[in-house]
């Protein structure tokens, strides 16, 4: 299975069905699939942080939700994590695509890319890196299963070493 | 119109709906105004009180009422787009529009400029809009609202009055009884 396909499953599996999204060429890959199946609702915004306040309503009435985005959009975010989020203690799986790593060709995504992890380390986040397709399906079902259990925010990076990146 | 006295006509006709409330003295007078489960105070992140509202109207066939400000819808114009392009019938906005930052000094906002927020909400699609001045013709839009499938705008022209006491609305707490109304005790953890 891709590594598209393994996360995707995986979301069905924990049965989180609401994702919220701004796009982005690799993301894409993923929510894609998940736009091709019923079984999910997508929900486009038009900025990271409304993603982040539509998965968390949806959270709070009872339905796991997870948010897309890329790392610049990251850092559209990061009041709404640190002023909802973190505070209500109210859990959101963020898969974030990490920009400004190997063979990045735009400087202007270096800075917010290579800034994403150690921000989330200053908001006390956990954060996990998927680098390769080994133990994939392990890796993003426990990060998930962590989130819901530590009732926080928790950041699941995607990189070039796993999706092959953007050239242009 | 008062803010808190449009809040208590509002929470009049309200029976077990989700209400989400922008931060600062919307929550505080909502608090005040009507202490039920099922009122969503927010504390912090300004411009997400209709983005939460949406996530709710988007996971349960409820409506879904959200009480937001003037200068919230402003920091977060995209956020009707996004409502404008889903379309879910059970979400009604209601925007306390008081043309300032009140809580900040009482700076003018965009809405004393001509910022239309109707015209704005009408440009993403929502047709069942309405801009109210008085008690009588917001009661009687939101009723219909309750009744009629929306999503509806409704932007509540207020005049800012003498704040409240802060209300006990911690984030946590707020979470924990509001989402306990929906999922079982077993549930809760998972």
């Amino acid at each position: 299975m891709d590594w598209d396909q393994t996360i995707a499953s995986v979301l069905k599996n924990e049965e989180i069905a609401i994702i919220s999204y701004v796009p982005d060429i690799n993301i894409h890959k993923v929510t894609k699939l998940l736009d091709e199946d019923p079984y999910f609702q997508l929900i486009s915004a038009s900025r990271e942080e409304e993603a982040i306040g539509i998965a968390s309503g949806a959270y709070a009435v009872g339905k796991k939700s997870a948010v897309f985005m890329q790392s610049s959009g990251f850092g559209n975010s990061i009041n709404a994590i640190a002023s909802l989020n973190i505070p209500a203690r109210l859990p959101i799986p963020i898969f974030i695509n990490l920009r400004g790593e190997y063979g990045e060709f735009n400087i202007a995504q270096v800075t917010m890319g290579q800034s994403t992890k150690p921000i989330l380390d200053v908001l006390g986040l956990p954060h996990y890196t998927l680098e390769n397709d080994l133990d994939l399906e392990k890796k993003v079902t426990g990060a998930i299963r962590l989130c819901y259990s530590s009732h926080e925010p928790l950041a699941i990076c995607l990189t070039p070493l796993l999706h092959g990146g953007k050239n242009a | 119109m008062l803010r808190y006295s449009a809040t208590k006509l509002i929470m009049k006709q309200i029976t077990d709906q989700p209400v989400v409330s922008n931060l600062g003295p919307t929550s505080d007078e909502l608090w005040h105004a009507s202490k039920r489960d099922r009122n969503f105070y927010t504390y912090g992140s300004m411009g997400l009180c209709s983005s939460i509202a949406l996530g709710m109207a988007v996971a349960i066939e409820q409506k879904v009422i959200a009480l937001d400000g003037d200068g919230s819808t402003l920091m977060n114009l995209g956020a009707l787009g996004t409502v404008g392009r889903i379309m879910p019938s059970n979400l009604i906005i209601v925007v306390w529009d008081n043309e300032k930052w009140a809580q900040t000094g009482y700076q003018p906002s965009h809405t004393a400029y001509g910022t239309d927020l109707e015209a704005v909400a009408k440009a993403t699609g929502i047709n069942k809009t309405k801009t109210v001045t008085n008690e009588e013709d917001l009661d009687l839009v939101f009723s219909q609202a309750l009744e009629e499938p929306g999503p509806w705008y409704i932007v509540a022209k207020i005049e800012e009055q003498e704040y409240l006491p802060v209300a006990p609305v911690e984030p946590e707490a707020t979470l924990h009884r509001f989402r306990s109304t929906f999922v079982t005790e077993q549930e809760r953890i998972g």
